[in-house]
């Protein structure tokens, strides 16, 4: 579905700043109707790979392909979420949830009307007149997943967009997804920072190493599908436990590893 | 006059105590009106007092200034004074709208159009208008031409400081998100930038309409003898002080319509700047 041939990207310097090396021979294959959770420390690179996918921004080596061709900017394939929702704020719910179809030049009834069965589907039937701003952040992020979903694209593009939630409206929201995500099956690639997002929403984890950023591994998550009913019996089981401690542990080694020497290896260990 | 980045902030003074006379409010009732009524009376009040005991023949009293400002209504030569300067105001701030609105979205979006009109921007922000006054008088003459002019320069720096800033703080996400989808950049300008930017070029308009009554007023006053200027003149030295007031009265009626205008025509095309960050 989505090939990635070895990516490099790299921005230049500017001023004082060095240039930095964000991403460094990323190849990675995103499957056909696969969740794939992209997951690693902040610099890592990964909202770079996600942004180089939506077609936002550039790169100098390697290729990236959808179904067999390169890309070139933002596709109608391909619809992204954002951490920061992204939301009009002058326009209501359903203008919000209408505008990648605007966008597209779909008139004004059947685009609303489009919204309108997305609307239902994120659960906020009765909120299509309000404004962003009298929204919560989980309500929000809701219309900024609606409006990804609106243009039907093959692969959501999603950047940590439960990033700036608070824990419980997080937790909900997974489970929504995965319960819209097992009626649509479509392509997804889902940045995030967390070893439990990563694990109780992905099919694959890619574990990603800043500076420079690249692939360190792939791993299997081999939680039965679907999870949307089982999400609080799998997140205690000692499967989960074991996958996600095994990625902190990784996770934890990239950190340390790029401390000044002195700090390294603390002696008294953090409970596992 | 760079209270550009987000005028509706001033507004509210900030800190988390009860607005002060919340009672007196609740048992007066809720209207602004009455509040600016009373004050209104408080001052028309003191002024009659001060004004009977002063007996001087250069303030009128109150109740004389609004027996002259009805008098000057009924008067076909004010309407025609009125109408005769409001021309400058007419052309040179539509003038101003036009020009500062566009060099405000420019400047906003493309460096090379910013690095050209900042330095003229700083000039004219920073030269105090009256002192160009006569600069203009000298090259353009006495004439309608050279109070349009002016009107014009008095109104533009606000009109583009105000919109370059309102395009640039447009949130950059949202014009990635819109790119996303597949915008080209005359969408982004239609559904984006120019929408974000409203409020703030609607404080631009009003604050450069209040410049711009302004400098109508003030080439009359001290250069070109005609209109409302011409007749603060004459009653200046006619020693009318009740019309004399009366005349400066109307204006401040006329500059108050205009703007009601202006705040009628922004609530009506951006109602979600409002009420946001304004307590009860």
């Amino acid at each position: 579905m989505i090939e990635i041939d070895r990516l490099s990207k790299t921005f230049p310097a500017r001023g004082d700043d060095a240039s930095v090396e964000a991403l460094k021979d990323v190849s990675l294959e995103v499957r056909e109707g696969e969740f794939l959770t992209v997951l690693g420390p902040s610099g890592c690179g990964k909202t770079t790979l996600l942004r180089i996918i939506a077609g936002l921004e550039t790169f100098e080596g390697g290729d990236v392909r959808v179904r067999g061709r390169s890309i070139s900017g933002p596709g109608p394939d391909r619809a992204m979420v954002f951490q920061s929702f992204a939301l009009l704020p002058w326009a209501s719910v359903v203008a919000n949830v209408a505008f990648g179809l605007e966008l597209r030049g779909v008139p004004k009834a059947e685009r609303e009307a489009r919204a309108e069965e997305l609307i239902e589907l994120v659960g906020l039937t009765g909120f299509e007149k309000r404004l962003p701003g009298q929204l919560s952040g989980g309500m929000q992020q809701r219309v900024g997943l609606a409006r990804a979903l609106a243009v039907d694209p093959e692969i959501l593009l999603m950047d940590e967009p439960f990033g700036a939630l608070d824990e419980q409206t997080r937790r909900l929201l997974q489970e929504e997804l995965l319960v819209i995500w097992e009626q649509s099956r479509k392509t997804v690639i889902f940045i995030t920072h967390s070893m439990e997002e990563a694990v109780l929403l992905g099919d694959r984890v890619v574990l990603m190493s800043p500076r420079p950023g690249r692939i360190v591994d792939i791993v299997d998550v081999p939680l039965d599908r679907p999870r949307a009913s089982v999400v609080d019996d799998m997140a205690g089981s000692a499967e989960f436990a074991q996958i996600t401690a095994d990625l902190w542990r990784r996770l934890r080694e990239m950190q340390l590893f790029r401390r000044p020497a002195r700090e390294a290896a603390p002696t008294i260990g953090i409970g596992a | 006059m760079s209270s550009a980045a987000s005028p509706s902030l001033q507004a509210t003074g900030g800190g988390s105590a009860r607005p002060p006379f919340a009672s007196l409010r609740s048992r007066v009732g809720a209207s602004p009106w009455t509040y600016r009524l009373l004050v209104l009376a408080v001052i028309g009040t003191i002024w009659e007092i001060y004004a009977v005991n002063l007996r001087s023949l250069l303030i009128p009293t109150f109740s004389d200034t609004l027996v002259g400002v009805v008098t000057l209504v009924q008067d076909l030569a004010t309407w025609d004074a009125f109408w005769k300067s409001n021309q400058s105001l007419l052309f040179g701030f539509s003038a101003s709208l036009v020009v500062g609105i566009l060099a405000g979205l420019a400047a906003a979006r493309f460096r090379s159009i910013e690095g050209f009109i900042d330095p003229y921007l700083n000039i004219l922000l920073v030269t105090p208008m009256a002192a160009i006054i006569p600069l203009l008088i000298m090259s353009l003459g006495i004439g309608l031409e050279s109070r349009i002019v002016i009107v014009f320069v008095f109104a533009l720096p606000v009109l583009i400081v105000n919109t370059r800033a309102g395009v640039r703080q447009v949130e950059a996400s949202l014009v990635e998100m819109s790119t996303s989808f597949g915008a080209n950049e005359r969408q982004i300008w239609r559904k984006v930038l120019l929408p974000g930017a409203l409020p703030a070029v609607m404080t631009g308009v009003r604050l450069g309409l209040g410049r711009a009554v302004t400098g109508m007023v003030v080439v009359e006053l001290l250069f070109v003898a005609v209109g409302i200027g011409n007749l603060i003149t004459t009653f200046r030295g006619s020693f009318d002080p009740d019309l004399l007031y009366g005349v400066v009265i109307l204006v401040v009626i006329e500059a108050l319509i205009l703007i009601s205008i202006v705040r009628a025509v922004e609530r009506r095309i951006a109602p979600w700047a409002h009420g946001t960050v304004l307590r009860e």
